[in-house]
């Protein structure tokens, strides 16, 4: 237990001290700060680009619910990607720079190994995003004056349980593969299954598919039951972490 | 720890990589206290038995103990220190945070983990580098390899090819600092530099080809499986006597180096000593030095292993 911790906060103390912290927080930041402002400029920006041909767009004001889904959008479409980037080297990096060999010939499990890993890429994704949440509030407030605290937290909420679970692919994918791009292969994969998979009613339903779509039917308020989706994306998180643990103890350093 | 028990065991230790037999059955036993010099040539086998006694990898067959606990049981890695051939370590910590992280992993802390760094800073001579471990050099990445080895003050240390990159300042840097063990930790040292070995070690063992040839103390060695060599040196010209010489029984082989010294090996040391300067009266040779020749470990080492 000792040396898990030490190395979990090896994990957090890495994260403050390397490229991790700007790429993620800057991104989702950067979103959460543009995302409001385009929301309310979109519809000015569209007449301005549309040719004097004498049609008439109609586009309704912007609300607050064109931020929200603004940051939905971008948490589904770009974080995802960024988020299977950035924990594709997750585990192979250390195997391949030598780390691995130095804390696993400490008192250090493999599982323990791989559940810090998974925790502290938890941890960081979780604040960054609920960081990028709260900024988007504030700035939707800011921007249109209101900015109901509900649909931004379940929108974002169940957008994390996807983002956790993609979280557990991508430590299982690094655990499997040896290279970066390998293991980013197989988390795009997965994404790309789960995408196709979202056009079928009974996956959306009854799978991690569901969340796909799932932030931006909350906020545009239609969205279906939810407890299927959750409970399958927590399932295959969970599932996706003790295979990481089960191959990571099988590999060979 | 049992005095008498061996700090590490193989027992038919068998490594397959598919259809190679990277070992083939080694068995050793490395005394408790002991500078132990695990030799061979490159592929041999040694940092393959390095990566099973450190749980690394898994043996096709044969068991590995250290302190007689099976290698693949956690409780080995809090008594073991080591230091892999080419060691990793992350890029954007100091010296002194890489020893701090790897003596918590080991459950120290406080004032005791603060000792043991700044004593192990101090014996790698790195306690007033504030570089980040990225920017060390070779020399100053292996030795703080072996600071890192010794944090939890191991019972044993194990260190895979610690001088093989090094230059001569590094690896005396390094050698010294395993000298300063001796008697206080069982250090499992793996190499194919012989003078490194003949420094520092009292035991060692020669791989060949996944197999253990030979293990004994380094002098038993030199006994057991070194061929015995005299010196002559001879006045006109060593010639006549090396022809002389060629046929005796109990000259096994003579190496010529030309003009007045002729180097013979041969299997009865005595009768070499009384016959050679009888030879050398019956052809009007003056005899100017007659002496024995110490037998090296690399004589030893070339002899068990072959030359190809």
């Amino acid at each position: 237990m000792t040396s898990f911790r030490a190395f979990l906060g090896k994990e957090f103390w890495e994260i403050g001290k390397t490229w991790r912290i700007w790429v993620l927080p800057g991104i989702v930041l950067f979103l959460a700060v543009t995302g409001p402002v385009l929301a309310r400029v979109t519809p000015q920006l569209l007449q301005a680009l549309a040719p004097d041909t004498g049609l008439v767009i109609e586009i309704p004001d912007p609300t607050f619910r064109d931020a929200y889904l603004q940051w939905a959008k971008n948490l589904v479409q770009l974080v995802s990607f960024v988020l299977i980037l950035i924990f594709a080297g997750v585990v192979s990096a250390e195997r391949r720079s030598g780390t691995a060999v130095l804390v696993l010939t400490k008192p250090l499990g493999r599982a323990a190994f791989i559940v810090a890993k998974y925790l502290a890429g938890g941890a960081f994704l979780v604040g960054t995003v609920a960081a990028g949440a709260a900024v988007t509030w504030g700035l939707t407030w800011a921007v249109f004056g209101e900015a109901p605290l509900r649909p931004l937290a379940q929108a974002t909420g169940l957008w994390l349980v996807w983002g956790l679970m993609m979280l557990g692919v991508m430590v299982f994918a690094s655990s499997v593969v040896g290279s970066h791009a390998g293991a980013a292969g197989l988390g795009f994969g997965a994404f790309v299954l789960l995408s196709i998979a979202s056009i079928w009613a009974p996956a959306v339903r009854y799978s991690p598919a569901g969340l796909l779509g799932a932030p931006s039917d909350i906020v545009l308020g239609r969205a279906g039951p939810l407890l299927g989706p959750t409970l399958t994306g927590l399932a295959l998180a969970g599932i996706s972490l003790a295979a990481a643990v089960a191959a990571f103890r099988r590999k060979e350093l | 720890m049992v005095p008498d028990r061996p700090a590490i065991e193989l027992h038919g230790l068998t490594k397959l990589y598919g259809a190679v037999r990277a070992l083939d059955g080694a068995s050793l036993a490395v005394p408790s206290g002991s500078v132990f010099g695990f030799l061979g040539p490159n592929g041999a086998g040694k940092t393959t038995t390095l990566r099973i006694l450190t749980g690394l990898a898994r043996p096709t067959s044969g068991s590995a103990r250290i302190l007689g606990h099976d290698v693949a049981s956690h409780a080995v890695r809090s008594a073991v220190g080591y230091l892999p051939d080419v060691p990793g370590f992350y890029p954007w910590m100091t010296g002194r945070e890489l020893l701090s992280f790897v003596g918590r992993l080991f459950g120290l802390s406080g004032p005791v983990l603060r000792a043991r760094v700044d004593a192990l800073l101090d014996l790698a001579g790195l306690s007033g580098v504030k570089t980040r471990v990225g920017g060390y050099s070779r020399g100053m990445v292996q030795r703080l390899g072996v600071a890192q080895a010794l944090i939890h003050a191991p019972s044993v240390l194990m260190l895979d090819e610690p001088t093989s990159a090094l230059d001569p300042i590094g690896r005396k840097a390094v050698l010294d600092m395993i000298a300063s063990l001796a008697g206080r930790t069982t250090v499992f040292f793996s190499t194919h530099i012989l003078s490194d070995v003949e420094r520092v070690c009292d035991t060692v063992a020669i791989l060949d080809r996944g197999r253990v040839a030979a293990q004994a103390r380094i002098g038993e060695l030199k006994a057991r499986y070194g061929v015995e060599k005299i010196a002559v040196e001879a006045v006109p010209t060593a010639e006549p006597l090396a022809a002389a010489l060629a046929h005796a029984p109990w000259v096994t082989a003579i190496e010529r180096s030309g003009g007045e010294r002729v180097v013979l090996a041969v299997s009865d040391v005595e009768r070499a000593r009384r016959e050679i300067p009888a030879a050398a009266a019956a052809h009007g040779l003056g005899l100017r030095r007659l002496e024995s020749v110490e037998v090296s470990l690399e004589d030893v080492f070339v002899d068990l292993v072959g030359e190809g």
